[in-house]
């Protein structure tokens, strides 16, 4: 894996690329791998905290995502796509995985996927006659990627595209625990700083730094990522987005993590004060594991981050309005996605929570296949874990048997059938060791059972119908056992085959 | 008088030195003792080692960092007034000064805390600085104090300069091959 400046890479790869870009554009569209022998590239564009339910594209109230309503015009659209996990570090490494989190084990905040499990990743997956790449601005997928490391050509540093960062670990070398030191400890934000002397400098200079780059464009300043110092502009990440694209020796696996919508959520001037209307949503009981955040609070973040959508909408259009200029999403797997949902309700705020309502583990999925030029709807419930082989099955590639395969329908002739999605929450046990505290819910149709275990004062569940009751207000457990039991059944089998210890390496 | 002749000995170097590693290192450690449950969760034994191999190496640059000014006085004050009293005016400035960045640190919790007014709050740490090292080589009891709190610091770097450089040259190799 090599570490290269955005401007060491551009102009490495620019040079490969010139040539290929025509060539490729020459083919024009075509079917998928499997009946042609080149390969097609896939390109992932992952917007981190996007929650499914906020997208107007999936008819929430705001119109947030016109760009996206476009795209899907060309694309598969998946209504009741979950996550695996509600947080970055389970989201994105089931993702990359095609894992459960309660397998890979990536289920603490700046977790990592088991260690003997390496090698059971997208890029490896793809094989070496992919060029594979990787980018995030989130950490929390950065620690991911040096797991993969031997697997990856190229990994832009997170701050590649900010006006301002103080991230160390990229720039000393020095992998994982170089992060992990420096960045999530040494000099991590939200805390005072546990470096005294390079630790209080760093924080002052930056101070400095923000105070002289803070632009109009941002009335709320520049978004910035939350835990740690790196503050950018939509337009120069996405900027950044289309040169790299366009540059990417072909065929290519890439993977493109975005902090935006994440909180804080700062929209640009335009986007600012949009859905200042008024509008509230429906008011929902606070959960008792909830934070209590009082709902007029909640009530303004959201327009704040329904603002923030808007705003990424608008720049994502405009880089897919380039790369079809330029014939560059020609042969390409397209997927947009996100690792996790964003909850504004019931008195919590973030994703942070032992919580699984449909806010934060409904996703936002997209697929627009080489050529495709109409729009298919995907009502079944899927995973993040089906994307991985999916994507390698619609590009001929080899699906490895630990996946325990699941395909999503609408891609490669695969049709809807009855499936079950699960989402994993265990952030508070070791990752080495049994599952004792934790949340998991299970999709399966139109119903929906939540499991809390190791919870006060005893395990509980919720179960709700989403057909009739897509708000999850209506909690009608322990009623209709039939189905209950089954899915009990179901829920606690997985539960209990995949939550014991691992051994723990040295 | 040459440069040599004007710099305090070892002898008096190191317990001031001692000061600062009680400090610097201290800090780090209290975090470290906060932060270290939650990495158990998902580290395994070698990373976490690594890791604290990397504040190991952070804090022997800092506490040199901030040695070397208080060494560099005795360079530029007269030999009665700084030299002859190094080890108390010595572990006073160290005292104030890392004490102001400690109370400075506890408010900068993240971009939107930082004081608004540093310049305000930079005359003010020095100005307590001077004093407390003007009054820490005047007064016997004080002065004595702090001679023999930092003689009894430096069995500290019995521990912390062999840890230290181990975890320097670790951290270099980590970063450079």
């Amino acid at each position: 894996m090599s570490r290269l400046s955005r401007r060491d890479f551009l102009k490495l790869a620019g040079i490969g690329a010139g040539a290929t870009v025509t060539a490729n554009s020459a083919l024009g569209a075509v079917p998928l791998a499997g009946s042609q022998a080149v390969l097609p590239n896939v390109l992932i564009i992952v917007f981190d905290a996007m929650s499914g339910r906020n997208l107007s594209l999936y008819g929430y109230h705001r119109k947030t995502t016109p760009t996206f309503e476009r795209f899907a015009d060309r694309a598969v659209v998946y209504h009741a796509h979950s996550s695996a996990g509600n947080f970055t570090s389970p989201g994105t490494a089931s993702l990359l995985t095609g894992m459960l989190p309660w397998t890979h084990r990536a289920i603490n905040i700046s977790g990592r996927i088991a260690r003997e499990l390496q090698d059971r990743n997208i890029f490896h997956c793809f094989g070496g006659d992919y060029h594979r790449f990787a980018y995030s601005q989130n950490l929390g997928a950065v620690h991911l990627f040096s797991q993969f490391q031997q697997d990856i050509d190229t990994v832009l540093p997170p701050q590649a595209f900010s006006r301002v960062d103080q991230i160390v670990g990229s720039r000393l070398g020095g992998g994982v625990a170089a992060y992990q030191a420096f960045d999530d400890f040494l000099f991590r934000d939200g805390t005072p700083p546990a470096s005294l002397v390079f630790g209080l400098a760093s924080r002052v200079q930056l101070r400095r730094r923000v105070a002289r780059t803070q632009t109009d464009d941002y009335p709320r300043g520049l978004p910035q990522a939350r835990t740690f110092p790196l503050f950018f502009s939509l337009a120069d990440v996405f900027d950044g987005l289309y040169q790299t694209i366009a540059s990417l020796p072909r065929p290519y696996v890439a993977y493109f993590h975005l902090w935006a919508p994440h909180a804080p959520y700062r929209a640009s001037r335009a986007f600012d004060g949009q859905f200042a209307d008024g509008w509230r949503p429906k008011r929902k009981p606070d959960h008792r594991m909830g934070d209590h955040v009082p709902f007029y609070r909640l009530a303004d973040k959201r327009q704040n981050y329904d603002e923030y959508i808007a705003d990424v909408d608008a720049e994502f259009g405009a880089l897919v309005d380039a790369l079809e200029k330029e014939h560059l999403l020609d042969q390409t797997f397209v997927v947009v996605t996100s690792d996790h949902g964003e909850f504004l309700e019931r008195g919590v705020d973030g994703h942070i929570t032992p919580l699984l309502y449909e806010p934060v583990t409904n996703i936002p999925l997209l697929i627009s296949t080489p050529g495709q030029r109409q729009r298919v709807d995907v009502l079944s419930p899927t995973s993040s874990i089906d994307v991985l082989p999916t994507l390698l099955h619609a590009a001929a590639r080899d699906v490895p048997a630990w996946m325990n395969a699941s395909y999503l329908p609408g891609i490669d002739g695969v049709s809807a059938g009855e499936r079950t999605a699960f989402v994993v929450e265990a952030k508070e046990n070791a990752s080495f060791s049994s599952l004792e505290k934790s949340t998991v819910a299970m999709r399966r149709g139109d119903w929906k059972l939540i499991y809390y275990t190791g919870h006060e004062p005893d395990d509980f569940y919720e179960l709700y119908n989403l057909a009739d009751d897509p708000e999850e207000l209506e909690d009608v457990f322990p009623g209709r056992p039939t189905i209950l039991k089954s899915m009990q059944e179901e829920l606690l089998d997985a539960f209990h085959a995949a939550s014991g210890p691992l051994a723990q390496p040295i | 008088m040459g440069i040599s002749e004007r710099l305090p000995g070892w002898q008096k170097i190191a317990p001031v030195y001692a000061v600062i590693v009680l400090i610097v290192y201290g800090w780090s450690l209290l975090w470290y003792l906060w932060t270290f449950p939650s990495w158990l969760k998902f580290l395994t034994v070698s990373e976490i080692l690594l890791t604290f191999s990397f504040v190991l190496a952070t804090n022997l640059l800092e506490s040199l960092l901030v040695l070397a000014p208080i060494v560099a006085i005795s360079l530029l004050m007269p030999k009665r007034w700084f030299r002859d009293v190094f080890v108390a005016r010595g572990a006073a400035l160290a005292i104030a000064g890392l004490g102001s960045m400690m109370l400075l640190a506890l408010q900068f919790r993240d971009i939107d805390d930082y004081p608004a007014d540093l310049s305000t709050w930079l005359p003010a740490a020095v100005a307590v600085m001077l004093i407390v090292a003007v009054v820490a080589g005047r007064l016997p009891f004080l002065r004595k104090g702090l001679e023999a709190f930092a003689e009894r610091a430096t069995v500290l770097l019995l521990i912390s300069i062999p840890l230290s450089v181990l975890a320097l040259i670790t951290s270099a190799v980590q970063v450079f091959l």
